[in-house]
């Protein structure tokens, strides 16, 4: 009761104090759903509404409405085709080499007893990192001249090789760029799964005479079965939404290669002028994230 | 090595998966550490020793070519400030909203809450590059392109729902016993916050902290999109635009760069990795 006093400064009569009660809760979160709804949800209306108009100029002039002219006119594109293809791929590969070190090294960090903390420190590390400084990172590892990957195929005898100039290996740094940055939230997210899972469940196993892969598969899993589904999640989301690394990596090339949408869209709203079509590419976007959150959600539980 | 006074086949079994992990370890650890120890090496190296085959760890003419470039860059410092500033005021302002919002959602029950619970949840799935465009017409027509206030706006509305939800959890552990212990003692809302909540609940807010902040000193498509000149640009931004500006690339000046925007982040890392590392794994970010 002190809190509403606090308010008021004088005891406030019974009526008005039942008010304050039920108000209270919603000032506390006024701001953080002020900022939320003022920024974000309007800012994804106003996204939708400006992709089915089509403005003169830029977005200056009387807006004509169009419907879903300028999604039409986005599938018809072959650059808009050529960076659905490329996102895709993008996706399903950080997905995969995500999920796969990030179980490899959550099952790794669980096995250690007292050192379990300073290496889960390390590996949550490259996150902190900013999509810039992991682009230009990994650029330099894989340079032509001057990078690590070529010194080492120099010092044995080969020739370096132009990874950059190569749509297929751009693409291939790019995930693994994208993995070593990202996918230490699903290592972590992975790691407090296993953690939680009571020991006893193991002991009940080795009695039973599972192999350790057994266990792996038919234990161990299931029981992580949400922080995996989040894990999913986490991951389809930053590659969806992959933009700064590949900026400073590859600027899209060679050619259109590593154009993910979210580039695209960058180019197409700020270098072509065309925002109708980048707020339809926000939009598409959103509803790729949106539609695999909830299958996973319905199918991990999460 | 082992003890063990089982037969030979399941020993080895027990050797092999002891040395598993540690293979595995020993992934993690170049996997995470080669990019870092490289950059760093190759940002003391001379223009001459970068090209050098086979390559030195350890530069053999160490030079500090690359750090008096980067520091010597035109408006370095200012960009400096204007990080710090950025992502010291979206970190406090996010906090402030987020604490307030946790309190609410945590300990009270109320009409639809529920619905706005699932209001902070959402938008974590909006990609952050996609906002650029809406966001660039409405802060185009407020007048608000190149200011802080553009930046620190879209930062603490992005970085409110994560804050928001790490926070709730953390606060939602604290005892029941506890809030009614306080508020017997006649605790205002803001003593009780600070006292009670915010001690019990460190690692979450911490957490939510840390990321918030590495979220503000890292972010670079708002920066791409809602600046026009160095007034306001922030480090990531001046990383981006080194490369155009040179053509055949300065690699120690860069790699110099790449250490003294990240140093921060290590540093801050370093001190409060504890909390982080338990805040993330005991399910806050679920």
């Amino acid at each position: 009761m002190s809190v509403e006093q606090g308010v008021m400064g004088k005891p406030p009569s019974a009526r008005k104090r039942l008010r304050l009660k039920t108000v209270f809760p919603y000032l506390l979160i006024f701001p953080a759903i002020f900022m939320v709804i003022w920024i974000l949800g309007i800012s994804v209306i106003e996204s939708f509404i400006l992709s089915l108009q089509r403005f003169p100029f830029f977005i200056t002039g009387v807006p004509e409405f169009v419907g879903v002219q300028n999604y039409l006119d986005l599938f018809r594109s072959m650059v808009f085709q050529s960076s659905l293809r490329v996102s895709l791929i993008f996706v399903a590969g950080s997905i995969a080499l995500g999920m796969l070190i990030s179980l490899g090294f959550a099952l790794a960090l669980y096995k250690l007893v007292k050192s379990r903390r300073y290496f889960s420190a390390l590996a949550l590390l490259p996150y902190l990192i900013s999509g810039v400084a992991i682009g230009t990172m990994w650029r330099f590892l894989f340079s032509g001249d001057v990078g690590l990957i070529n010194m080492i195929l120099r010092s044995i005898g080969q020739s370096g090789v132009a990874w950059f100039s190569n749509p297929t290996w751009a693409l291939l740094i790019l995930i693994l760029a994208n993995a070593w940055g990202r996918s230490p939230v699903s290592t972590m997210v992975m790691l407090s799964g296993l953690q939680s899972i009571d020991p006893e469940i193991y002991d009940a196993a080795k009695i039973d005479g599972c192999t350790p892969w057994k266990t792996l598969w038919h234990v161990t899993l299931p029981q992580i079965k949400p922080q995996f589904g989040f894990s999913l999640i986490w991951l389809n989301f930053v590659a969806f939404s992959m933009f700064d690394i590949v900026l400073a990596m590859t600027r899209g090339g060679p050619g259109r290669s590593t154009e993910v949408l979210a580039v695209r869209m960058y180019y197409l709203a700020f270098e072509h002028f065309d925002v109708p079509g980048g707020a339809a590419i926000l939009i598409m976007l959103l509803l790729a994230n949106i539609i695999v959150s909830a299958v996973v959600l319905k199918y991990f539980k999460v | 090595m082992s003890t063990h006074t089982t037969r030979p086949m399941s020993q080895a079994l027990v050797a092999v998966k002891k040395h598993l992990v540690w293979v595995v370890i020993a992934i993690l650890v170049i996997w995470t550490v080669l990019p870092f120890i490289w950059t760093v090496s190759s940002s003391f190296k001379s223009t001459m020793e970068i090209y050098r085959v086979p390559p030195t760890l350890i530069p053999r003419d160490f030079s500090l070519h690359g750090y008096q470039g980067a520091v010597g860059f035109e408006g370095f410092w200012r960009y400096w400030f204007n990080t710090i500033f950025i992502a010291g005021s979206t970190t406090i302002l996010v906090l402030f909203i987020g604490v307030l919002g946790a309190y609410g959602f945590a300990r009270h029950a109320f009409w639809l809450r529920g619905p706005l619970l699932l209001c902070i949840l959402v938008p974590r799935i909006l990609p952050r590059a996609g906002l650029i465009v809406p966001l660039y017409v409405r802060f185009a027509e407020m007048g608000l392109i190149n200011t802080y206030a553009a930046l620190i706006i879209a930062y603490v509305a992005s970085g409110v729902p994560l804050a928001t939800w790490i926070i709730t959890g953390a606060f939602g552990a604290v005892p029941k016993d506890l809030e009614d212990a306080a508020k017997m003692d006649g605790a205002s809302m803001w003593k009780h916050l600070w006292h009670v909540y915010i001690p019990i609940a460190l690692p979450g807010v911490i957490t939510a902290a840390t990321l918030t902040a590495v979220d503000a000193w890292n972010e670079f498509p708002f920066v791409l999109a809602f600046t026009t000149g160095p007034q306001v640009r922030t480090l990531p931004y001046v990383l981006y635009m080194l490369r155009a500006t040179e053509g055949i690339e300065d690699w120690p000046l860069v790699n110099a760069f790449v250490v003294l925007t990240i140093i921060p982040i290590i540093i801050a890392y370093l001190r409060l990795e504890k909390h982080v590392v338990k805040g993330m794994t005991a399910g806050a970010l679920k």
